[in-house]
């Protein structure tokens, strides 16, 4: 699957741009050239030798409030992402197989999820657990599970009824055999595409946290409390927005190049689309020692 | 109405199932024996009979057609000879095995040894999209505890036996022709060298030409003594390689014998419109009138 | 195992056929569907994928299309009906509906010839039909866009027309939902609809492929009571060589898009003469009902009397 990913085009320059920003994430804290929390008195300043990015309205330099910031965001959108993963994808495929009263009452409770509001809900949660990024996080990773629990289910479902999969316990397959066997495949993709998506949501539900003051604590930098603090003195600096907003937009856009390669080199379609390029690039292997022979 | 001599009505009661269905066999203990089998589906005041007390007995070696429409029972009975539906009342016994009362666990366990396998009718969705043909042939065999190298030099020993060529493998499900499908679905259900075959409307789907390669690889497997069972709408489809043919109808057998006589001779209104309908290339067996006669009967 | 041209006298049977050629060409000189020499090319691959048919159709016959997935029979008769898959598209011959070359025709000549002058019927009715409408209530709709009637009377000709096509209670069945209908009824409703605009040309495209064996014996004698009451000209599709014979006068065998062999039914079914059409019939032979039932019918086939 990783190769078949990495043959794509699309998929190189996404697992590229990912392990740039697992990078930023691991590296980011030591890179800062400054202190991210110092402030000074030179505040809203433009680009110059010692701030590149300049400062924001406390002074503070900007890029290393974005290199230092980046760790908390990467972590914060895979708490996210891997909460609701693991919550909502494995009831939903089990659902399946585990009878009608597991099947309803995860039903009923993904339903409850769905209709919960969302920011109060975090309020309360976060009241009854104490305000940090990891239980805000968590909170929002079970709220945002509903949608890997019907994906998951409704991809399980297609498989779970289909002739292969009785043929395969007509052989005598047991649940385990089956879901491991046939239909994991089916539900990966979709919950790929799916991840992607929550990663990219993830970040932009920090940022949206930080505004309010749950979670992330002010002082503290991420990527989206930049974009949220720079935002308030656009008059100023109108492209301050610019560098964090590129970054999530790069690190989204490459989390949905992903999901899309993903999907694509993944089942009968994908398999038929690396077969193509193989065949294109077969050809052109043959074309190309031609001319250089008869030169 | 221009009734003819042959088309003189019989009373369906008439034609019961002859009492013995073992005596055109072989002397041999059957690969299957169904009594008085009943399958009812739906609870309480929605609960409808499926199949009411259908028996038969299929021997080694021998090739069983089961003839019904859509709706006459003739899925359910593969369903509860391969454990998938519950039967309501009457014995099952597979290989000298009564599974009427097998719980899960033991069913799992009868059907990994794999004397019992089942091919289904529409290979594109029995064989999962996503593995290749060698994963898909292997499954059985890995099921049965065989190790990967083991199954893959088990499968391509067999392939040549479905006409299949080793370089399929590799291929996925999609990338082969209709014909080259089906000889998979039947390799699959194969490779655990099963005593009993069950198919479901194996040749249905196909062109002259496939069907033709497929119905001479079950006669081979015949000949090695493996016992078939057709199921089909089609008494067409089975004539050529059926030893015996069972009419199903309305969940009841009705007709039980040689495929010669069931032919030439059926006794059931039901069977001699079956055999009516059937195209052959001399136009229909029977006229339009007498089909027409037969089909008021039945309704009747 | 003898063949049936061994037991036949095949001069007869030729002499036979031509005769029935000349009759069928001088009762009726207006033919309803004559196809010449039809090339149809994929243009996306470049390639050529039917290499020339021919036939010509009169009222009241049946042609009979031969050939496996793939062969070309159900593109030709998509190149008949105008709807061509996209990219493909008829690079040589002609068609002609009911003396009028089908090459320039506009897309409201299309819509007006379609129903009127040559409909037809394809496998899996039941994805011709819309689940949420009353089956009635579609064939209505056929009728009062063709024949432009009131609501009330194109009902009662939706009725009639569902009594036509042999369906036990029409009232009831005009009032139910596809999903309610089994296979050969949903058939019979679609066969129907497109009898509604009284068409000259009724194309069957596998049409009773899914369907059991009994059902489709219903409905191939409801096509051959219509053809025998209306006048109506059929084009039979079928991978079955003894569908088609059943109720065609003429057969075309395709294979890999090329006409291998054509003729009247019984030349073809008693005097072959290419491999793919023995091997259509051997397999008959060998494996089908006429292992057992070719002796007692030989003599006298229906088809006779057609000619």
């Amino acid at each position: 699957m990783v190769r078949r990913v990495l043959a794509l085009p699309s998929g190189r320059i996404a697992v590229v741009v990912l392990v740039l920003v697992a990078f930023l994430a691991v590296l980011g804290p030591v890179l800062a050239p400054q202190n991210p929390l110092a402030t000074s008195a030179d505040t809203l300043t433009g680009t110059s030798g010692a701030h590149w990015l300049g400062t924001d309205y406390l002074g503070r330099d900007v890029l290393s409030r974005l290199l230092d910031g980046s760790r908390i965001s990467v972590l914060g959108s895979l708490e996210v992402a891997l909460t609701a993963l693991v919550v909502g994808a494995v009831p939903g495929i089990l659902s399946v197989y585990l009878g009608r009263a597991f099947e309803w009452i995860t039903l009923r409770l993904a339903d409850t999820l769905v209709a919960l509001p969302f920011l109060l809900f975090a309020v309360a949660v976060i009241a009854l657990l104490g305000n940090g990024i990891s239980q805000a996080m968590l909170v929002t990773g079970v709220l945002v599970s509903p949608l890997f629990y019907r994906v998951s289910r409704a991809a399980t479902l297609s498989v779970a009824r289909s002739q292969y999969v009785e043929a395969a316990v007509i052989a005598g397959a047991s649940v385990g055999w089956v879901v491991r066997r046939h239909v994991w495949l089916k539900v990966l993709p979709p919950i790929a595409v799916a991840l992607a998506q929550t990663i990219g949501v993830g970040f932009v539900i920090v940022s949206s946290l930080t505004f309010l003051g749950i979670g992330v604590q002010p002082p503290a930098p991420t990527w989206g409390g930049l974009l949220a603090s720079d935002l308030a003195y656009l008059s100023r600096r109108p492209w301050a927005p610019l560098a964090p907003a590129v970054l999530i937009m790069i690190t989204v856009w490459a989390c949905n190049l992903l999901a899309d390669a993903i999907r694509d080199v993944s089942g009968e379609a994908g398999r038929a689309l690396v077969n193509n390029r193989k065949a294109r690039a077969n050809r052109l292997d043959k074309a190309e020692p031609a001319p250089a022979g008869g030169a | 109405m221009s009734t003819e001599s042959t088309a003189a009505p019989v009373e369906p009661v008439a034609t019961t199932p002859s009492a013995d269905p073992v005596s055109a066999v072989p002397s041999a203990e059957p690969v299957l024996q169904v009594d008085g089998l009943e399958v009812h589906y739906g609870l309480r005041r929605r609960r409808r009979s499926a199949l009411g007390g259908v028996s038969l007995s299929v021997a080694p070696g021998e090739t069983v057609g089961i003839i019904g429409e859509t709706g006459s029972g003739k899925s359910t009975l593969a369903r509860a000879v391969l454990g998938l539906v519950r039967a309501s009342a009457g014995s099952i016994v597979v290989d000298g095995e009564d599974v009427g009362s097998y719980s899960p666990r033991q069913w799992r366990a009868l059907r990994r040894k794999g004397v019992i396998q089942y091919v289904f009718q529409d290979p594109l969705r029995s064989l999962d999209p996503d593995l290749t043909i060698e994963a898909s042939l292997a499954e059985p065999l890995l099921l049965q505890g065989v190790s990967r190298e083991e199954a893959a030099t088990r499968i391509r020993a067999f392939l040549s036996r479905v006409r299949l060529d080793e370089e399929l493998l590799d291929r996925l499900p999609g990338e082969l022709s209709g014909g080259q499908r089906q000889r998979v679905a039947v390799a699959r259900a194969l490779v655990t060298d099963p005593r009993l075959v069950i198919l479901d409307e194996p040749v249905s789907a196909l062109d002259s030409a496939n069907r033709v390669q497929i119905l001479q690889i079950l006669k081979e497997l015949r000949a090695e003594g493996v016992a078939l069972v057709f199921i089909s709408h089609d008494l067409g489809s089975v004539a050529g390689i059926a030893d015996r043919i069972a009419v199903l109808y309305r969940g009841e057998l009705v007709e039980v014998g040689a495929a010669r006589d069931v032919i030439a001779s059926p006794q059931h209104p039901y069977t001699r419109l079956l055999v009516g309908s059937a195209p052959t290339l001399h136009t229909a067996a029977a006229d339009r009138a007498e089909r027409a006669a037969l089909r008021a009967l039945l309704h009747a | 195992m003898t063949t049936l041209s061994e037991k036949l006298h095949v001069v007869d049977v030729e002499a036979e056929a031509e005769r029935a050629e000349d009759t069928s060409v001088a009762a009726d000189p207006a033919p309803v569907l004559s196809v010449r020499d039809v090339r149809i090319s994929d243009r996306a691959g470049d390639r050529e994928i039917v290499h020339g048919v021919s036939f010509v159709l009169t009222p009241g016959r049946a042609v009979g299309i031969v050939g496996e997935s793939g062969s070309g029979k159900t593109l030709t008769c998509r190149a008949a009906l105008g709807i061509l898959p996209a990219h493909f598209e008829v690079s040589a011959g002609s068609i002609e509906i009911d003396g009028r070359d089908i090459a320039g025709l506009s897309s409201a000549e299309w819509t007006a010839l379609r129903g009127a002058t040559i409909s037809a019927v394809f496998q899996d009715p039941a994805s011709y039909l819309n689940p949420s409408i009353r089956v009635g209530a579609q064939v209505a709709e056929v009728i009062r866009v063709k024949k432009g009637v009131k609501r009330g009377e194109a009902r009662r000709q939706a009725i009639a027309l569902l009594r036509a096509v042999h369906l036990r209670d029409p009232e009831l069945v005009y009032s139910q939902y596809s999903f309610e209908l089994s296979g050969g009824m949903l058939q019979r409703v679609l066969i129907a609809a497109a009898i509604a605009a009284g068409p000259r040309i009724l194309i069957a495209d596998e049409a009773t492929t899914a369907l059991d064996v009994t059902v489709q014996a219903e409905i191939l004698d409801l096509l051959a009571d219509l053809r025998e009451e209306t006048g109506l000209a059929l084009v039979v599709v079928s991978h079955d060589l003894a569908v088609v014979a059943q109720l065609c006068d003429e057969v075309l065998v395709l294979r890999q898009g090329e006409v291998v062999e054509q003729g009247p039914t019984r030349q073809v079914l008693h005097d072959p003469q290419h491999e793919y059409t023995r091997l259509l019939i051997a397999e008959h032979e060998q494996y089908g009902l006429d292992k057992f039932l070719a002796p007692q019918l030989a003599p006298t086939p229906d088809s006779q009397e057609d000619a």
